[in-house]
């Protein structure tokens, strides 16, 4: 396989704070009320008893998929994978049948359920910020995360950066760059001292969830025009084989009385 | 020409179809409040749910329980088993129906109805709700085409319905190939998420699983519509013909369950049977109601001879794999646990439909019931047994040779 040479976030949960000024930060640069934020806070609260306490918190935001689930799914190709990270949403051709939602592992898209025809309802979900990428900068969460728990870069390098840090304190990380390999990599790696399924994160296995969908959607037109070839043989042969039996019987009925053939 | 327009003096409103109105008119204004405010305020659909009981009820029963009608089509047009003719009719007017039916109920959940054609323009190849929804809108062509014969008598316009008639063939063939495609396609919906349905239900074969269960639903329904047309319209019913489907339902049933278990144990996942749970049950659930009962009915040939052997069969298996479907769409569909800090929006993990939801279905299948009505009082849906001699396809020589 090729080593795609692109961006990705690097997440470390040691560092995360929960602060929360990604989510503001997010909500200013993208004009999104904070009520339909697209990156959130997650976690399962304080755990252990006093005064052990203990408490973990992950960004949680579109993993930027290589294989998007979202886009094999979408009917009418609203999702693009940019070459270099980010996966983006056109609502211009979206029609609202949030099956993108069913199909991402993370439960990331989210649909405006509060909004009539004439309003619009539309998927929204973090796009990379590519206004600001583009233009030489970080994202926006990235930019003004106060203690680098995001941090941005080439995908290698923050692989590399992950590993090292995990070398350097085992004691302190859980052996695992979360989004390395899981659906087949995603552009979000995520470091972690607790379980990552305490931050939110679902079990994915390393081969994309759209593997084997993609896979039988392949053999449809061919399926289909084999079908129809064997349909058409059978309605010939039943045709030909009645059309036979037709044009015997009356000849049968008269031999009947005579003697049999 | 001279119109008779006399032709029911005695036209009167019935109370049945007085109930379904007001179930289609509460149904009419559930809609109109949904496309003004939005899928939130009248449903319990959410991010973490973004489909439910729509989906589950309208798409996937909705499509299953129309399969009579390229079951139908196939055995009299392609089979040439003419028999069957006064099945064929009643059946792919179902199969219409319940199409217009899945579609109407869509454009009521879709966000964007008004974007639907924008499936023809834009195409993603690698999306199984493409290959649904382009089939499903071929679909309900070939159906109009194969329905029109019965408009054009009905309206006494012969010429018509015999040239139709002459160059049905391909339509037939491209509607069973459309069918057998998106049936098994509503299986692949959900082959995207190995992760959220429970392994009880997901494997690579949901396809050929849906398929199959597709075609006893369909045999199912020729017997439930026969049953309750024949008896809300006082005519007479086709038992010799019932039964010979009702034979066909066990051979069916016994391929979908060496199927179901077949792959479970492939699977090495026979152990998900008793130590899942609920879902456990529900699956359990699913094959006795669906599968077992309707198998042991069926075969006993006493049932299958009588009317009310052939509606209870055929009841108890459409329930059962209704079922199937609801638990592969909805029940066996596991969502993100909820988490302790997350935003207002994200954090709805629990769905039950609500009143208005159910209701704007309930009206939708009122509608079908009310139409199906109307078409099979004012069409020659139901063919008596003298005037057939018209209904018979000549052979088609385009195609066979």
């Amino acid at each position: 396989m090729i080593e795609i040479k692109h961006k990705a976030y690097l997440f470390d949960a040691t560092r995360c704070i929960d602060c929360r000024a990604c989510m503001v930060a997010c909500s200013v640069e993208n004009s999104i009320p904070m009520d339909k934020t697209r990156i959130w806070v997650a976690g399962v609260g304080v755990k252990g008893e006093f005064p052990n306490l203990d408490r973990a918190t992950m960004v949680y935001h579109c993993m930027h998929c290589e294989h998007p689930d979202c886009m094999s799914a979408c009917p009418v190709g609203a999702y693009h994978k940019r070459d270099d990270g980010p996966v983006i949403y056109n609502p211009d051709v979206c029609i609202g049948c949030r099956y993108c939602m069913n199909a991402c592992p993370f439960g990331v898209p989210h649909f405006d359920y509060d909004k009539g025809i004439i309003a619009g309802a539309f998927i929204d979900k973090c796009t990379f910020c590519p206004q600001r990428v583009d233009n030489g900068l970080e994202p926006a969460c990235v930019a003004t995360c106060p203690t680098d728990a995001l941090e941005y870069g080439e995908r290698e390098d923050m692989i590399k950066a992950a590993h090292a840090r995990i070398a350097a304190h085992p004691e302190r990380y859980i052996d695992h760059v979360y989004g390395e390999f899981e659906n087949g990599g995603t552009s979000y790696l995520i470091l972690s001292h607790v379980p990552f399924s305490e931050l939110g994160l679902p079990a994915i296995p390393e081969k994309p969830v759209n593997e084997v969908s993609e896979k039988v959607m392949e053999m449809t037109i061919p399926f289909a025009i084999g079908w129809g070839a064997v349909l058409t043989a059978i309605t010939a042969g039943v045709a030909i084989y009645d059309k036979k039996k037709e044009s015997q019987k009356p000849a049968e009925l008269d031999e009947k009385v005579e003697a049999p053939k | 020409m001279k119109l008779n327009l006399t032709v029911h003096p005695r036209f009167r409103i019935g109370i049945l179809p007085m109930i379904l109105l007001a179930l289609m008119g509460i149904a009419f204004v559930i809609a109109m409040i949904r496309y003004t405010y939005g899928i939130g305020p009248i449903t319990d659909l959410s991010n973490s749910y973004p489909w439910g009981f729509w989906i589950s009820f309208d798409l996937f029963t909705g499509v299953a329980i129309s399969s009579g009608g390229f079951l139908m089509a196939g055995t009299v047009y392609i089979l040439r088993i003419k028999e069957f003719q006064p099945l064929l009719r009643p059946s792919v007017l179902t199969a219409f129906l319940g199409y217009i039916m899945v579609a109407v109920a869509l454009l009521v959940d879709l966000g964007h109805p008004e974007r639907i054609w924008y499936m023809m323009i834009h195409m993603n190849g690698t999306s199984v709700l493409l290959e649904i929804g382009i089939c499903v809108m071929s679909y309900l062509t070939v159906l109009a085409i194969e329905f029109a014969p019965v408009v054009f008598e009905g309206i006494k316009w012969q010429k018509f319905a015999h040239l139709i008639h002459k160059f049905i063939m391909p339509f037939v063939i491209l509607g069973v190939v459309l069918s057998t495609l998106h049936q098994s396609s509503l299986g692949s919906l959900l082959l995207i998420q190995p992760t959220k349905l429970h392994p009880l239900w997901w494997t690579p074969f949901l396809p050929i699983m849906f398929f199959t269960s597709a075609i006893t639903i369909g045999l199912g329904m020729i017997i439930l519509e026969s049953s309750l047309s024949s008896r809300y319209f006082q005519r007479g019913l086709e038992v010799h013909l019932l039964e010979k489907l009702a034979k066909v339902i066990p051979i069916v049933l016994a391929v979908y369950a060496f199927l179901k278990f077949g792959e479970l144990a492939w699977a090495g996942e026979l152990g998900y049977l008793f130590t899942s749970g609920v879902m456990s049950v529900l699956f359990w659930a699913e094959i006795l109601i669906g599968v077992v009962t309707p198998f042991i009915l069926f075969s006993i040939k006493k049932v299958r001879q009588s009317a009310n052997g052939l509606l209870t069969g055929a009841v108890i298996l459409l329930l059962g794999m209704i079922l199937n479907r609801f638990n592969v769409s909805w029940f066996a569909v596991k969502h993100p646990d909820p988490l302790f800090y997350l935003p207002s929006f994200m954090s709805n993990v629990h769905y039950f439909p609500t009143l208005p939801e159910v209701l704007v279905s309930v009206g939708i299948f009122s509608a079908g019931i009310m139409a199906f009505g109307l078409v099979a009082k004012y069409l020659p849906v139901f063919e008596n047994e003298e005037h057939s001699h018209e209904t018979v396809v000549t052979p088609t020589p385009a195609i066979g040779d």
